[in-house]
């Protein structure tokens, strides 16, 4: 046992030690920092205001109205030129040369056919901003919309009674009834969650296939493989990486929870005013989610670190090493994308296969957890075929590699690791 | 000999696809020798030294380590192994490199901390000690590895090669541990096919070639049953000798030539009185001229040389 105890004291040693393993560990809060207050942050910004000029050829109020509902959005500011409708290209061409001078950015061409053609024309230097012209879009819109109403005769005040603005908040509801989360921060909960253990599980994995090469190509394993068996080595060397992983993941729930826990306090470093505090929602975390991302992280580690310890165990190169992690990585990669379908339907057919599946069900249902309420059949389901599987393959990696570990040469195929573990 | 016997290897073979690597071997270590298992490049010393640490498996017999069959990893803390390809975790420190190793056979900590320091002092390598094995000459990483492999002060020490790539002072170094060890009790088994090295350090020896035994005992009975008449010759320059030996070239069974030393196996029946007034008759100048045992070199090359092939070649044709 002592002898196994060295390499795992080994492994977490060197790798808490290097550089990094510093630079990401940092690199985590800073990210969750930036995640917590950045929304908050921009929420303060009210953005330029854009200088317009509405041409307005003969349209009656309309133009008057688009003005009145551009200044109450605070975007723009609206000046209003009455022209004739046949002296439209030179009034065009003048604004441009004041778009281009940087006067104005830019103009609105409203003319008397928009009622029923239900066309109008902008030309400016921001055209690029969706947001303005999304703004820009409605604002035209519901003008032409009151002024068609208007002329059928429709009282003003209905019109304006039936324009009143719908806002549509979302809720989440769990076995516990509403949490006042809103549906937006659900989805970046699961989002970050699937994101972050498809990340932490495929840089550990690949840490244990790096290690193992570097002892292949340095053969140290020789005089490793002279005094432990190779499963105690294998085990040593995932059992030690993973609990690199955990070590990182600990500081970062940490710093997670008192982000958390302090946002007003670190807010206030960064002077976010106190109403975009509370306008961005955070989404809060529970212990059970907690528990479900700890728990599938090291049963998903140990999956793909006995996978990458094969394929650092039946190479001989970095090259070689660089193609042959492909196909487990590519499984990984799957498992992410099918998270993303997951997130908008956590309950559906798709999500629920896949988070039964153990080469997915690491990433996929601590994001279907997060995102909605899992029945705990389907959770214990999940655990269970997932630990047998690790049991498995960790078996059959073991034995697979204790004889490439020794093997130089040739990569093998497929059909001769296949071989390797059946061979006793 | 008394001494009860450490590596007992009875009758192994391994064959890989395709090509026989060892065959029929047989060979026995007793306590406190140091054994120099001889062979030419792709003998089988290694697979042999690989068999004996477990790394891999005889295909056929059996191979007793201190008595039973429990093999090498069972009494992998008693055994301290150099393997051929040298290799060490680059980004780790000398210190925790050798200490790691040392843990690995199953020494405590605080033990192998103190007995590390003790020996990179000995070797020289002191100052060295918090560096990165990174930073190390080729022939310091050679010397960290050779203690990380005896740190655990292993009763059975098996060396693979472990002269090659060293400079002469940093194997004079070496030569002088493995004296030490073998004085403290330490039986010593190591492969090479440096002769010169093995001829001086070895009390028994063991030349395998093309997977099998080809000779084995103890050096001084193995000199003395290999037989001929041989001389040793030294000329004043490389001229000289060259004209002295074509002038004997009659006399001479087999010459191993380097120019102004000559070490010559006479034909049956020769005489040494005889070459030598030959060569005073030529006028050749002479440094010196001895009549000496077989040096092992001479041994190694008729037993594993191209010539020695030769007879067994014609027997697989006949076959």
């Amino acid at each position: 046992m002592r002898k196994v105890w060295a390499i795992i004291r080994r492994e977490f040693i060197e790798r808490v030690r290097s550089k990094w393993f510093l630079i990401s560990t940092i690199l985590g809060p800073i990210f969750m920092i930036a995640l917590g207050v950045l929304p908050s942050l921009l929420a303060t910004r009210t953005g330029r205001v854009n200088q317009i000029v509405l041409v307005d050829q003969g349209t009656g109020g309309l133009a008057a109205r688009v003005q009145a509902q551009l200044g109450r959005s605070g975007r723009f500011r609206v000046a209003i030129l009455e022209s004739d409708p046949e002296d439209g290209a030179a009034v065009a061409e003048s604004l441009t040369v004041a778009v281009r001078v940087e006067e104005i950015d830019g103009f609105l061409l409203l003319s008397a056919a928009i009622i029923e053609a239900g066309s109008a024309e902008y030309r400016g230097r921001n055209v690029s901003s969706l947001r303005d012209m999304a703004v820009l879009e409605s604002a035209v819109r519901q003008s032409v919309v009151i002024e068609r109403l208007n002329r059928r005769g429709i009282d003003p005040a209905v019109v304006q009674e039936a324009q009143a603005r719908i806002d549509l908040r979302t809720m989440r509801i769990t076995k516990r009834g509403a949490t006042g989360e809103s549906g937006e921060a659900t989805f970046i909960l699961g989002y970050a969650v699937g994101l972050v253990l498809y990340m932490v599980i495929l840089l550990y994995g690949i840490n244990v296939m790096r290690s193992v090469l570097e002892e292949k190509q340095t053969r140290i394993i020789e005089v490793l493989v002279s005094s432990l068996r190779p499963f105690q080595l294998m085990m040593g060397k995932v059992v030690g990486v993973g609990s690199v992983g955990l070590f990182q993941f600990s500081i970062w729930t940490l710093v997670g929870y008192l982000m958390l826990r302090y946002r007003q306090v670190i807010l206030g470093w960064f002077k976010v005013p106190a109403e975009a505090m509370n306008a961005v929602q955070m989404p809060s975390i529970s212990t059970e989610l907690m528990t479900m991302v700890i728990v599938y992280f090291l049963l998903g580690y140990l999956l793909y670190a006995a996978l990458f310890a094969v394929v650092g165990a039946s190479v001989n190169t970095d090259t070689e090493a660089q193609q042959a992690q492909q196909p487990v990585m590519m499984l990984l990669v799957a498992a992410l994308v099918v998270s993303f379908g997951a997130l908008g339907d956590p309950g559906g057919q798709l999500a629920v296969t896949a988070s039964l599946i153990p080469l997915s069900s690491p990433v996929i249902m601590p994001v279907r957890v997060a995102t909605s309420d899992v029945p705990s059949s389907q959770v214990a389901l999940s655990l269970a075929i997932l630990a047998g599987t690790v049991i498995v393959v960790i078996w059959g990696s073991a034995r697979v590699y204790r004889i490439g570990i020794l093997m130089y040469g040739k990569r093998p195929s497929m059909k001769e690791l296949w071989r390797w573990a059946r061979q006793s | 000999m008394t001494e009860p016997i450490v590596v007992d290897i009875a009758r192994i073979a391994k064959r890989f696809s395709g090509h026989v690597a060892v065959e029929d071997l047989s060979l026995r270590v007793h306590r406190g020798a140091v054994y120099g298992l001889l062979g030419p490049n792709g003998a089988g010393k290694t697979t042999t030294i690989r068999m004996i640490m477990n790394i891999t498996m005889p295909d056929e017999g059996s191979i007793e380590l201190f008595g039973d069959s429990m093999g090498g990893r069972h009494h992998s803390a008693r055994i301290g192994y150099l393997p051929e390809e040298r290799g060490l975790y680059k980004r780790m420190r000398v210190r925790d490199m050798l200490v790691f190793l040392a843990e690995a056979k199953g020494v405590p900590r605080a033990r192998a901390t103190t007995k590390a320091d003790e020996w990179l002092d000995r070797l020289g390598l002191g100052d060295w000690r918090l560096r990165k094995i990174e930073e190390l000459s080729k022939g310091m990483s050679q010397k960290v590895q050779f203690i990380g492999c005896m740190l655990h002060e292993p009763e059975l020490l098996i060396l693979d090669e472990p002269f090659s790539g060293l400079d002469p002072i940093n194997q004079q170094a070496l030569k002088d541990t493995i004296v030490q060890l073998s004085r403290a009790g330490t039986t010593i088994i190591f492969s090479t096919h440096q002769m010169d090295v093995a001829e001086k350090i070895c009390d028994h020896v063991c030349i395998i070639a093309r997977g099998r035994k080809v000779l084995d005992g103890p050096l001084t009975e193995v000199k003395k049953v290999h037989g001929g008449t041989h001389v040793a010759v030294a000329f004043e320059d490389a001229a000289d000798g060259a004209a002295a030996m074509l002038g004997i070239s009659d006399l001479v069974a087999a010459a191993d030539d380097s120019g102004v030393f000559a070490e010559l196996k006479l034909r049956e029946g020769g005489d040494p009185q005889q070459v030598l007034e030959r060569l005073l008759r030529q006028g050749v100048r002479l440094r010196r001229f001895e009549r000496i045992e077989p040096s092992l070199h001479r041994i190694f090359l008729d037993k594993a040389g191209p010539d020695a092939a030769e007879p067994e070649r014609r027997e697989v044709a006949h076959a």
